[in-house]
C-alpha cells in the first residue's frame, strides 16, 4: 500500500499539466516534467514475468524435474500476484465506515436549506469566467492586499474543496474545470443583499458541495488571488464527502471504478482526457485537410473479419440472427474504396473478447484509413506526419518522456526490415534461406531454438518462424519509434505481395516503447490471391485456431469489381494516448475501463 | 457473247483480276497471320464484348488477367502516383480554350472507367475519380508507342481502375480531357457493371444497392452525396461544440447494466470474465458521471444499439450525439439547439428551407428551419389541440380516464396501459403528427421522463423538451435530474413498470445513484439522432439510405455462407467427451457437500476454482491442500475433464507434500 501511495504521488507530480486560460484551450509544453521512475513498475513487472516464464519454459525443455521447477514457479506466481495487486487491488466498499453518519447529516441539511428558502439541487447558474481565466486576467496585477480598482464583477461556480469558517469570515477553496480559486466571505458584505446569507453559508455548506458565487477580485495580504464574494447560492448539495484530501484517492481500483471521484481529486486525470480529445481531434483535422472523408461502418456483423481475434457474440431478436461485434473496420472500409471514395477513415470502437491487462481492454478505439493509389511507403510518411504534428501540438518539442525513456519523434524514424532486425538480435540471417527448399524450415527452427525462441516446433513455414523470432527477441526491445517492414506473407493475409521480394508482403508495423502502435500495408487487391489467403486462414480455423478468419465471399465479390492500388493504415488510439501522456496502463486513458466485477474479487 | 473485248475493257478486267488476286493473297496472308495470332483476329472495337452473358464475361476477364500475369505483367500494381485528383484536374484546367492542349505539362490522373468508345487510332473513355468525371481522349499519335497503344486499348474494359499520364486539354467540342502518352491498368473489374439507361439509375434494386453498397456508389454517383452530407453534419456538430469548449470523450459500449434510455439491449458474453454484458442503449449515465467529475462540458458522438425491429426509421445500431453542460438548463439548451440546427441546415443546404418527403411516395413538404422554433408545452398543447381538459396527473383514476379518452377517439395503445404510454399515444396523434416546421414539445410529465428534473414551478412536470421536425423526433433534452433520492425513487417506479410487463422501462443503476450522491452540478443534457438529421438534409425517408451498410435480413445465399463459416457443430458433438466413470468422492464445495465423482459436482468445483486466487496468481491455501488430497485419489481423466480443475491440480502438483502441508 505504501508503494501505491508513492506511485500515485509521483504520477500526480509528473502529470501536472498547466492550462492556458480561455479559448482555445491548448496544452502547455510538458517536456520539462520530472521523470517518473516508480510508476514504470507495472511495465517492469510485466517484463520480469515474461522473462521468468521463458526461463521456466526453457528449464522444462531441459527436462528438469517438477520439484526442481517448483521454486521458479512460485517466484513467477508471486510476481503475477504483485502485478494483480497493482492492477486490481481488492474492491473497497462503496461507503466506508463512519460515512453513513456523515451522509445522513448531509441529507438532514436538505430540510434546513429548503426552510431557509434555498434549494439543495438548484436549476442553473451563469458563469462569466473560470478559475484559470481569472488568474490570467489578473496575472502581474494587484499588489498584496489590493482590491481590483475596476471592480470587475465575477460570477463563477464550482465544487468546494476546502472550507475554513471563522466568526465573521470564511475562506473556501473552489475548484472548477480549469483549476482552483480562493473565495472570501465577509459577513458584513455578504449580508448586505440577504441578511441570513452568512449564517446559511455556515450552516448549509460542506466540502464537496457545488456553489455559485458573485463578487470582486482582491489579492490577500499573502498574495493569493481571491474572490471577495457578495452573494452565494447553493447549487448542488453533495451527500457523500470527498475522499480525505491528504490521503487522496490511492486505491487504484476505486479510481477506475469511480472515475468521477478520481477526476475530482486528481487534476492530472483531467489532463489525460483532455490530451486524448486533442489527439483524436488533431488526427481528424489532419485527415480532413488532406481530403479524407470520415465514415461509419457497422459494428454488428454476421462474419467477423479484418483481423485475427476472438469476437463477442450477440443475437438480434427480431431478425433471429447471430451477430458478432467487429474486430476491425478493415473489410468494410475497403469496400468503400472499391465504391469510389478515394480517401476514407473511421475512428471507432473495436471489440475483442480477450482477457484484461494493462494493455488490453475488450473495447478500444482505433483509426483505420485507406488511400487509393498509395502504398505502404506513403503510409509511413503519413504516419510520421500525423504523429509528429500531434507530438508538437501536445509537447511543443519532438521528444516525449515515457517512464524512464525519452522517446524522440524526430523525423525520419528508423525503417528496418523484419529480416534485418531479427538478424541484429539473433545473429542469423533468414534471408540466406531458400524458402522454396523444404529443408529450410528445419534449419530455421533449429536456429530459432538455439536462440532460445520458444514454441517454434509446430510452426508450418519459415515465415511463421521468422515472425516468432521477431516477436520473442526484438519487439520488446524497440524503444524509439521504428517501422518494422516487409513481413512474411503467411502472417499477413490482407497484404499485397512485395513488389520484389519473394515470400514477403508490403507491410509495416510501427513500434515504440516495446509496443505495437500502428499496422499498415499496401492492400491486397487481387481477388484470386485474396481467395487463396482466406482459404489458408479457413484451414487454420478448421485446425482449431479460434482467431483465424474464414472466407468472406462478399468481400471477395467486392474485390472482383476492382479495387485501386491502396495503402491502408491502422493506429491504436489508446496506445498512442498512453505513449503521449506517459500513462503506463490502458486503464489510465479509458474513462471507464472494464474491470472485474467487484463480487468476483 | 463472244464479242471481242475492247482494249479498255481488257485493261479493266486485268486490273480487276490483279486486284482480286492481290486481295486473295492478302486474305490468305491475313488468315495465316490470324492462325498464328488468334488474339488479333478481329479489328478491335471498344466495349464490343458487353453482349456476352455475365458468367462468360467473368471467365474471359479472369483468363485475360491470368495471361497478363503469365507474360510477366502485373494487373495489380503496387502504386500509381496521382498528380491531380479528378476534381483538382477539373478546377486546374477548366479554363483552357476549346480544341487546345497544354503540352508543356504532363499530369497523372487515376480512376474508374465509366464508359468506352472508339476503335483503331482513337479511343474515348469517361474516367470517374472522387465522384467527378473527365474524358480520356487517346490517339495513336500522342501515345508513347504503337504496340503499347494497341495493347492497352485491347486490355481495358468498362469498370477497370486505370492510371493515365498525359497532357491536359479540351476537345474541339469543349470537353475537358486528358490526352494520354501512356495508360496503365491498376485493377481490373472482373464483372460487367450495370449500365445507366436513360434517366433510370444503373441499379434500382434496393437489396443490391444496400448489400453491395460499393456497386451502388460506383454506378449511382448521386448517392455519394448523402454520405458527404452525413460527414458534414457530424463535423459541423463537432466544430459547434468544440468552439464552445466542450470536450469530446468516449464512454463504454459494453456495460454490465444498460441504462440511460428505455429499450431492449443486445446481450453478449465476456469469455475471460465469464460475465454477461450488454451493448449500450445510450451513453447518458457515464457522461453525467464525467460532469460530476468536473469535466464541465462533455460530448460523445457514437454508436448506440437497440435490439429492435428494422423499419424505415430504425436500424439496430445508430449514431447519436449527446452533450452535457454544467450550470445550464433546458431553456439554455433550446436556444443552443435553435442555433446549432438552423446554422447547420443553412451551411449544408445553403438555405433555411429544405424539401422533405416524409414517407415513400408522399408529396414533398417544405420545412423551414428559420429560428426561433415554435415551443409547445405538452399538456396544455394537448388540451388545446383536443379541446378538452385532461385529468390531473395525480388523479388516481388518471389511467382509466385517459384510456376512456383514447377509446372515444378510436385510438389504440399497446398494453400495459400506464399513464406514460397512454399520454404518449395522444401526443403522437394530436401534436407530433401535425408538426412540419421544427417545433419544441416541452415540459413532459415526470412519469414519462425518469432522468429529467422535476419542473421548478409546475407540479408533476419536468424541465424537458423534444424537437420535432416533420412529425419525427430529432432531439431530446432536459435539465438533468441531480437529486439522488428522487432519482432512486424514479428508478424504483420504473422497476415497478418493468414488473408490470413494460420491458422498456429502466432498471435501477446503483452505481449511478452513488455517483449522484457526490453531487452533480445543475446540468443540461441533450441528445440528437445523427441518422435522422442526415435523412432530413438529404431528403431520404428510409434510414437505410443514410447508412453505408444498413442491417439486412440475410438472404439465402448469405445464410449458406454463414453456415459454411460456422465451426462445424457435428464435429464438436462427435468430439464431445462424456464425463468418465468415477467412484463417489464427496467434498464440501461452497459450503455444501458435493459428489466430485459426478459431472455436476465437478462442474461446480470448476466454477468455484475459476475465481480461486491460486490459479489467477495468488497464494495457495490450506483449503487447496485439503482439496488436492481428495482429488489426487480420483481417476486422472476425471480430474482433467474441466480446464479449471486440471490447471489447479497441476499447479498444486508442482509442490511436494511437505510444502503443501505448510500452506495456510
Amino acid at each position: 500500500m505504501l508503494l501505491l501511495r508513492a506511485l500515485l504521488l509521483t504520477t500526480m507530480l509528473s502529470r501536472a499539466i498547466a492550462f492556458l486560460p480561455a479559448a482555445p484551450r491548448i496544452l502547455a509544453p510538458r517536456h520539462l516534467q520530472p521523470v517518473c521512475r516508480l510508476f514504470s513498475t507495472v511495465g517492469e513487472l510485466e517484463d520480469k514475468i515474461k522473462v521468468k516464464g521463458d526461463e521456466i519454459r526453457q528449464l522444462k525443455e531441459t527436462g528438469l524435474s517438477k520439484s526442481d521447477l517448483a521454486p521458479h514457479i512460485t517466484e513467477l506466481l508471486s510476481l503475477k500476484s504483485s502485478l494483480e495487486d497493482l492492477n486490481n487491488p481488492p474492491a473497497a466498499a462503496p461507503v466506508e465506515p463512519g460515512q453513513a453518519e456523515l451522509r445522513q447529516a448531509r441529507i438532514d441539511k436538505f430540510k434546513l436549506i429548503e426552510e431557509g428558502g434555498g434549494r439543495p439541487f438548484d436549476y442553473s447558474w451563469n458563469n462569466n469566467i473560470n478559475a484559470e481565466g481569472l488568474k490570467t486576467m489578473f496575472e502581474g496585477k494587484l499588489d498584496s492586499g489590493e482590491d481590483d480598482p475596476e471592480q470587475f464583477k465575477v460570477s463563477i461556480a464550482g465544487r468546494i474543496m476546502a472550507r475554513r469558517v471563522f466568526g465573521k469570515l470564511a475562506f473556501f477553496s473552489l475548484q472548477d474545470e480549469t483549476g482552483a480559486i480562493q473565495l472570501q466571505f465577509d459577513k458584513k458584505l455578504l449580508n448586505q443583499a440577504d441578511a441570513d446569507a452568512f449564517k446559511h453559508l455556515k450552516a448549509w455548506t460542506d466540502s464537496g458541495d457545488i456553489i455559485g458565487v458573485t463578487g470582486t477580485v482582491r489579492r490577500t495580504d499573502k498574495g493569493e488571488l481571491t474572490i471577495n464574494c457578495d452573494t452565494w447560492k447553493m447549487l448542488t448539495k453533495a451527500i457523500l464527502p470527498l475522499p480525505d484530501k491528504f490521503h487522496g484517492l490511492t486505491d487504484v481500483n476505486k479510481r477506475y471504478r469511480q472515475r468521477h471521484v478520481d477526476l475530482i481529486v486528481n487534476p492530472d486525470v483531467k489532463a489525460t482526457f483532455r490530451a486524448r480529445a486533442m489527439i483524436t481531434s488533431s488526427i481528424r483535422r489532419q485527415l480532413d485537410e488532406r481530403g479524407y472523408l470520415e465514415i461509419e461502418t457497422p459494428v454488428l456483423q454476421s462474419t467477423p473479419g479484418g483481423a485475427e481475434a476472438k469476437p463477442f457474440e450477440t443475437f438480434h431478436n427480431s431478425l433471429g440472427l447471430d451477430l458478432t461485434l467487429r474486430i476491425a473496420t478493415e473489410l468494410y472500409l475497403k469496400r468503400l474504396i472499391v465504391g469510389g471514395f478515394h480517401r476514407v477513415y473511421e475512428i471507432g470502437r473495436i471489440f475483442r473478447n480477450e482477457g484484461l491487462s494493462t494493455r488490453h481492454n475488450p473495447e478500444f478505439t482505433s483509426i483505420e484509413l485507406y488511400q487509393a493509389y498509395a502504398d505502404y511507403n506513403d503510409m509511413m510518411e503519413l504516419t510520421e506526419d500525423i504523429v509528429c504534428n500531434i507530438v508538437d501540438q501536445l509537447h511543443g518539442s519532438d521528444a516525449v518522456q515515457y517512464g524512464e525513456d525519452t522517446i524522440s519523434f524526430a523525423k525520419p524514424w528508423r525503417r528496418v526490415t523484419m529480416n534485418d532486425i531479427v538478424k541484429e538480435h539473433m545473429g542469423f540471417d533468414f534471408g540466406t534461406l531458400d524458402q522454396d527448399d523444404p529443408a529450410s524450415l528445419a534449419v530455421a527452427k533449429k536456429k530459432a531454438t538455439e536462440a532460445g525462441v520458444p514454441g517454434v516446433e509446430t510452426l508450418k513455414s519459415v515465415g511463421y518462424v521468422l515472425n516468432q523470432c521477431f516477436e520473442e527477441l526484438c519487439e520488446a526491445k524497440i524503444v524509439q519509434p521504428t517501422f518494422v517492414t516487409d513481413y512474411p506473407t503467411d502472417v499477413s493475409p490482407l497484404s499485397k505481395p512485395h513488389r520484389s521480394k519473394k515470400h514477403t508482403v508490403e507491410r509495416f508495423e510501427l513500434f515504440a516503447t516495446g509496443r505495437e502502435l500502428a499496422n499498415s500495408f499496401s492492400e491486397l487487391t487481387d481477388p484470386l490471391d485474396q481467395r487463396e489467403r482466406f482459404e489458408a486462414q479457413a484451414a487454420k480455423k478448421a485446425d482449431g485456431d479460434e482467431e483465424a478468419c474464414g472466407v468472406d465471399e462478399e468481400f471477395l465479390t467486392a474485390l472482383e469489381q476492382g479495387m485501386p492500388p491502396t495503402g491502408g493504415l491502422g493506429i491504436g488510439i489508446d496506445r498512442l494516448v498512453m505513449l503521449l501522456t506517459n500513462s503506463q496502463s490502458i486503464r489510465d486513458v479509458i474513462a471507464f475501463p472494464l474491470l472485474k466485477p467487484e463480487t468476483a474479487a | 457473247m463472244s464479242e471481242p473485248e475492247s482494249k479498255n475493257a481488257m485493261k479493266k478486267r486485268l486490273k480487276a483480276e490483279a486486284a482480286a488476286k492481290k486481295k486473295a493473297e492478302k486474305e490468305a496472308a491475313k488468315k495465316a497471320k490470324e492462325a498464328a495470332q488468334p488474339a488479333k483476329a478481329k479489328k478491335h472495337v471498344a466495349g464490343g464484348d458487353e453482349d456476352l452473358d455475365p458468367t462468360q464475361y467473368y471467365s474471359n476477364r479472369v483468363s485475360a488477367i491470368k495471361k497478363i500475369q503469365a507474360n510477366g505483367g502485373n494487373p495489380y500494381p503496387h502504386k500509381f502516383h496521382v498528380s491531380h485528383r479528378v476534381p483538382d484536374f477539373i478546377t486546374s484546367f477548366a479554363s483552357l480554350p476549346d480544341g487546345e492542349r497544354d503540352e508543356t505539362q504532363t499530369v497523372t490522373v487515376a480512376g474508374r472507367i465509366n464508359s468506352v468508345r472508339g476503335q483503331g487510332k482513337l479511343y474515348f473513355y469517361d474516367l470517374k475519380g472522387d465522384g467527378e468525371f473527365i474524358q480520356i481522349m487517346s490517339d495513336l499519335k500522342t501515345y508513347e508507342s504503337e504496340d503499347g497503344f494497341a495493347e492497352i486499348h485491347r486490355t481495358l474494359k468498362r469498370g477497370d481502375i486505370i492510371g493515365c499520364t498525359g497532357y491536359p486539354g479540351k476537345s474541339k467540342t469543349g470537353q475537358l480531357s486528358i490526352f494520354p502518352t501512356s495508360m496503365i491498368l491498376l485493377s481490373p473489374c472482373l464483372h460487367m457493371l450495370p449500365k445507366k439507361v436513360g434517366d433510370r439509375p444503373a441499379i434500382t434494386d434496393q437489396e443490391t444497392r444496400y448489400r453491395q453498397r460499393y456497386l451502388d456508389l460506383i454506378c449511382n454517383n448521386e448517392n455519394r452525396k448523402i454520405f458527404e452530407i452525413r460527414a458534414k453534419v457530424i463535423s459541423y456538430i463537432r466544430r459547434f461544440l468544440d468552439t464552445r469548449h466542450f470536450l469530446e470523450v468516449e464512454t463504454p459500449s459494453l456495460c454490465l447494466l444498460p441504462g440511460g434510455a428505455t429499450a431492449k439491449p443486445f446481450k453478449t458474453y465476456h469469455n475471460d470474465l465469464s460475465q454477461e454484458m450488454f451493448m449500450r442503449i445510450a451513453p447518458e449515465l457515464p457522461l453525467k458521471k464525467l460532469i460530476i467529475g468536473g469535466l464541465e462540458r462533455v460530448y460523445e458522438i457514437g454508436r448506440n444499439y437497440r435490439n429492435e425491429g428494422i423499419d424505415l426509421t430504425h436500424n439496430p445500431e445508430f449514431t447519436t450525439c449527446e452533450f452535457y453542460q454544467a450550470y445550464a438548463d433546458y431553456e439554455d439548451l433550446m436556444n443552443m439547439t435553435e442555433e446549432m440546427v438552423s446554422g447547420m441546415v443553412l451551411q449544408v443546404c445553403g438555405s433555411y428551407k429544405i424539401s422533405f418527403s416524409p414517407k415513400p411516395g408522399a408529396p414533398e413538404v417544405e420545412v423551414d428551419f428559420t429560428p426561433p422554433f415554435k415551443r409547445i408545452s405538452m399538456i396544455s398543447g394537448l388540451e388545446e389541440a383536443m379541446k378538452i381538459k385532461l385529468p390531473s396527473l395525480d388523479d388516481p383514476e388518471c389511467d382509466k380516464k385517459l384510456a376512456k379518452i383514447l377509446k372515444e377517439r378510436e385510438l389504440e395503445c399497446q398494453p400495459p396501459h400506464t399513464t406514460a404510454r397512454l399520454l404518449d399515444e395522444l401526443v403522437g396523434e394530436y401534436l407530433e403528427d401535425n408538426i412540419v416546421n421544427p417545433t419544441f414539445i416541452t415540459e413532459h410529465p415526470e412519469i414519462m421522463s425518469p432522468l429529467a428534473k422535476y419542473h421548478r414551478s409546475k407540479k408533476f412536470l419536468t424541465e424537458r423538451f423534444e424537437l420535432f421536425v416533420a412529425g419525427r423526433e430529432l432531439c431530446n433534452a432536459y435539465t438533468e435530474l441531480n437529486n439522488p433520492s428522487v432519482q432512486r425513487e424514479r428508478f424504483l417506479e420504473q422497476a415497478a413498470f418493468n414488473a408490470d410487463g413494460d420491458d422498456e422501462a429502466m432498471c435501477l443503476d446503483e452505481s449511478f445513484v452513488l455517483a449522484l450522491e457526490h453531487g452533480l452540478p445543475p446540468t443540461g443534457g441533450w441528445g440528437l439522432g445523427i441518422d435522422r438529421l442526415t435523412m432530413f438534409l438529404s431528403n431520404k425517408n428510409n434510414i437505410k439510405e443514410v447508412l453505408l451498410f444498413p442491417a439486412m435480413k440475410p438472404n439465402l445465399e448469405e445464410m449458406a455462407i454463414l453456415a459454411a463459416n460456422k465451426p462445424k457443430e457435428d464435429a464438436v458433438d462427435a468430439n464431445a467427451k462424456k464425463y468418465p466413470p468415477c467412484p463417489p468422492t464427496v467434498f464440501k464445495v461452497n459450503g455444501s457437500e458435493e459428489d466430485l465423482g459426478s459431472e455436476h459436482g465437478m462442474k461446480l468445483l470448476s466454477s468455484v476454482l475459476k475465481s480461486s486466487t491460486w490459479i489467477s496468481g495468488g497464494q495457495p491455501t490450506a483449503e487447496d491442500a485439503k482439496l488436492f488430497k481428495v482429488v489426487e485419489g480420483m481417476p486422472r481423466e476425471c480430474v482433467e475433464f474441466f480446464g479449471e480443475v486440471k490447471g489447479w491440480f497441476y499447479s498444486c502438483a508442482q509442490f511436494s507434500e511437505g510444502v503443501r502441508g505448510n500452506w495456510k
